[in-house]
């Protein structure tokens, strides 16, 4: 449907620069595509996670989208594949890092475009084909379709590395003048550490990619069980080892992905609490240190994954050392947060409060991988529902608290408006009421489903609490995805609304993004490039609550305290 | 302590401007064209050093990750060892040749000689083609004895090493006749620079040959 009323012009015109939009190479196009792309992805994957817990809780039930295939137990896993493919690669990983990440980095370092941009537009691309590809893979017989989804996945790490490759590179080269490594917002730090991380990690995944789809198109035996099979009874320890290649492989990759979904998120939060709190932030170089060392160490963890299916004796301790060793980033990026926060005279905007409920969640979460991290107690609590309710609270409901308090705090910038703030609010703890009701039940579930030390009476009576528990799950699911329409409502009313920001730098934050026009120019800076004076989170007296723009020269800021 | 205004003031002083107030506040969506107006210039060349560097520690990652599993599979009761075609060792001469000639002649392009930077560049090349060749010829080999990629686990990952490598090759080739027949007036680097970037990729995928072959040999 083409109106020929408002702006644009004609036809030919909208055409011209729906062309221009699909082959721009400027990065905050290509962020706000990804942040497209990623909306679109979530509200999928989450009406999807809706009808999964439907069909847990009442199997009878036909449920009109799911009664067009056949109800097998492979279905049902596909349909938790797609959930999870879409929200991990394009919600998780796509959203704070490809999305903010592309629009934000540049903006905030001083740059006028990312270095590669050609690149970044081919990323983009590729995204694209993958997602439509592991979508496409769900619909089908599953034997094809799990190939389909082999291939999407190479196809994403492709782009992912390109991706990371770009955001390395525009890291070390691009810096405006003056602005140092120490002066970086912590947000880029988080971007630039997350992007070495990728370019690590979706290399291995390629590979495991590329050796499984050989496997299975070209009948080569990087994985194949035949020998396992073939020498079973006499020598079950080395060829057990067989299956788990892949499952190495792919847990390489795939715990090191929970790290590239949440380094992004520490440096948006960390960024938020301190321009909010309007303070400094408490040991700002330990935190860069932190988040370095969850980079590092999240490339390491890999192996505790795999303490359900077996490895060398000893392999277990060294992976639960370094797992519990995450504790000591994680406790430093809580302390400054608290500490920063402490006392300070915060203003409760919606992005302040999903920025504390990431926190929030985020304690909650972590506490419950502590037994997980080691290897004895996790053979007490690997349940699925236990393992499940952790790494959701920690991974997928932190991460996206995250990207809401960072799409509220950005959005003048991304669109020159500012969202509702009563509706906000309201969609906050909606939410966050919402997602507690179900994960924390799921913790429970999973420790009732160990209890097997208990005497038989009290684990039928455990047992048919159970199903109560698992009722809440399902009616506070359906409510958090309803509630997910405020949202909704919210994003696309301001952005189709007409009133626009008055001002530049609505929060009164420091760093880059905030000295030009909102929503941001094309060419960014125009022709007057940035210098930096100071670093990011900097008071300007001592005794003062107001952040110092880090564009502000001091002589500027001599006449103006005079 | 944070951070005051003494220290602030040490910074030197910027030259002209006096530092970016905020712009006036007018904008209303569309944005200035400022930036499109002025003649394109060359972006600083460092970010393609950077670039290559990193690419390559990411193609590393992936042979790595075969390798590992290269080295937990070996061993196994259906593993049958790839008796390696002795091409192979002349293909190896062939591609430290290329290596070789890809430094004359970038050392001719540095003493401003262009026409013995193109002959060396495009010797180079030639050898890099010839590389391949031998690369497909040691596959038909390997088929005519018939070992098959979906041999044996050997086999398999003998073609998957082989494979992956020269299809990154192709793509230094590819680089190779960039530099070769682009015309630098209008690109964003200088030939200098692409010559330097593309000889990096060469001689890293040169020596994870190098590496590649140790593995195979060694380890099967």
């Amino acid at each position: 449907m083409v109106t020929y009323d408002d702006g644009a012009g004609g036809p030919s015109e909208r055409i011209a620069s729906l062309t221009g939009r699909v082959f721009s190479t400027g990065h905050k196009t290509i962020g706000l595509e990804y942040l497209w792309l990623s909306l679109a992805s979530v509200l999928v994957g989450m009406v999807l996670s809706a009808l999964l817990r439907a069909n847990t809780s009442w199997p009878d039930t036909a449920i009109p989208f799911l009664a067009r295939f056949d109800s097998s137990p492979e279905r049902y896993a596909a349909m938790r594949l797609l959930h999870g493919s879409l929200m991990v690669f394009f919600v998780l990983t796509a959203a704070p890092q490809l999305g903010l990440g592309n629009f934000l980095l540049p903006l905030q370092i001083g740059a006028e475009e990312m270095a590669f941009p050609e690149l970044n537009r081919l990323a983009f691309w590729l995204t694209v084909v993958s997602l439509v590809a592991m979508t496409a893979s769900f619909f089908g017989p599953l034997d094809r379709g799990i190939n389909v989804w082999l291939v999407s996945a190479a196809v994403f790490s492709l782009g992912a590395l390109l991706s990371a490759l770009n955001f390395t590179v525009t890291t070390i080269e691009l810096r405006a003048k003056g602005m140092t490594l120490p002066r970086m917002p912590v947000t880029v730090w988080a971007w630039f550490v997350n992007a070495i991380l990728s370019m690590l990690i979706f290399s291995v995944l390629l590979a495991g990619c590329t050796a499984v789809l050989s496997d299975r198109l070209l009948g080569s035996h990087f994985f194949s069980a035949a020998a396992f099979l073939a020498q079973q009874p006499q020598n079950l320890v080395r060829e057990g080892s067989l299956p788990v290649l892949w499952q190495r492989l792919f847990w390489y990759f795939a715990q090191a992905e929970v790290y590239v979904a949440m380094l992004p998120c520490f440096g948006i939060i960390t960024h938020l609490v301190a321009t909010f709190a309007r303070r400094p932030l408490w040991k700002e170089r330990l935190v860069v240190l932190a988040l370095c060392g969850v980079g590092a160490a999240g490339f390491c963890v890999w192996g505790y994954h795999m303490f359900a299916t077996g490895m060398n004796p000893y392999a277990p301790l060294v992976f639960a050392v370094l797992a519990s060793s995450l504790g000591i980033p994680a406790a430093v990026l809580l302390a400054s947060w608290l500490s920063t926060l402490w006392n300070s005279r915060i203003e409760f905007s919606t992005a302040v409060l999903f920025a504390i409920g990431f926190i929030s969640l985020f304690i909650a979460g972590g506490l419950s991988g502590l037994f997980l991290a080691r290897h004895d107690l996790a053979h007490a609590a690997v349940s699925e529902d236990f393992v499940i309710g952790h790494f959701h609270l920690v991974m997928g409901v932190a991460a996206t608290f995250a990207i809401l308090a960072a799409l509220f705090f950005w959005y003048p910038k991304l669109f020159g408006r500012r969202m509702n703030e009563t509706l906000g609010k309201m969609h906050f703890w909606m939410t966050f009421v919402g997602v507690y009701c179900i994960f924390m039940p799921m913790h429970w579930l999973g420790l009732l489903t160990q209890s097997n030390l208990l005497p038989d009476t009290q684990r039928v009576a455990l047992a048919s609490a159970g199903g109560a528990i698992r009722t809440l799950v399902t009616v506070a699911t359906i409510w958090t995805v309803a509630a997910q329409s405020l949202f909704v409502i919210n994003f696309f009313g301001t952005l189709l609304g007409r009133r626009k920001a008055q001002e530049n730098n609505p929060w009164s934050a420091s760093t880059l993004e905030w000295s030009i026009a909102c929503p941001a120019p094309e060419g960014n800076f125009g022709s007057d490039a940035p210098v930096v004076f100071r670093g990011a989170y900097e008071l300007a007296v001592p005794s003062g609550n107001a952040l110092l723009p880090q564009h502000l020269s001091p002589e500027l800021l001599a006449q103006k305290i005079r | 302590m944070p951070a005051t205004l003494q220290e602030v003031e040490v910074l030197e002083k910027r030259d002209g401007g006096g530092g970016r107030n905020r712009p006036p506040s007018g904008g209303n969506g569309g944005g200035g064209d400022d930036g499109k107006n002025q003649p394109k210039k060359r972006p600083s060349p460092s970010r393609y050093y950077t670039g290559v560097a990193i690419g390559i520690v990411s193609i590393l990652m992936f042979f790595m990750a075969l390798a590992s599993a290269f080295l937990v599979r070996r061993g196994s009761i259906d593993w049958i060892p790839v008796h390696i075609p002795s091409l192979l060792w002349f293909n190896t001469v062939v591609l430290l040749a290329s290596s070789g000639t890809l430094e004359l002649a970038r050392k001719r392009l540095a003493s401003g000689d262009a026409r013995g930077f193109r002959d060396f560049w495009l010797l180079t090349t030639a050898l890099g083609i010839a590389f391949l060749i031998g690369q497909v010829a040691a596959w038909r080999i390997l088929v005519g004895q018939n070992v098959y990629l979906s041999s044996n686990p050997a086999s398999s990952f003998f073609y998957v090493f082989t494979g992956a490598h020269a299809v990154h090759l192709l793509a230094g080739v590819g680089a190779l006749l960039y530099v070769s027949f682009r015309n630098f007036d209008l690109a964003k680097v200088t030939r200098t620079v692409a010559a330097d970037v593309t000889s990096y990729f060469w001689h890293f995928l040169d020596a994870l040959w190098l590496f590649l072959l140790a593995l195979l040999y060694l380890g099967k």
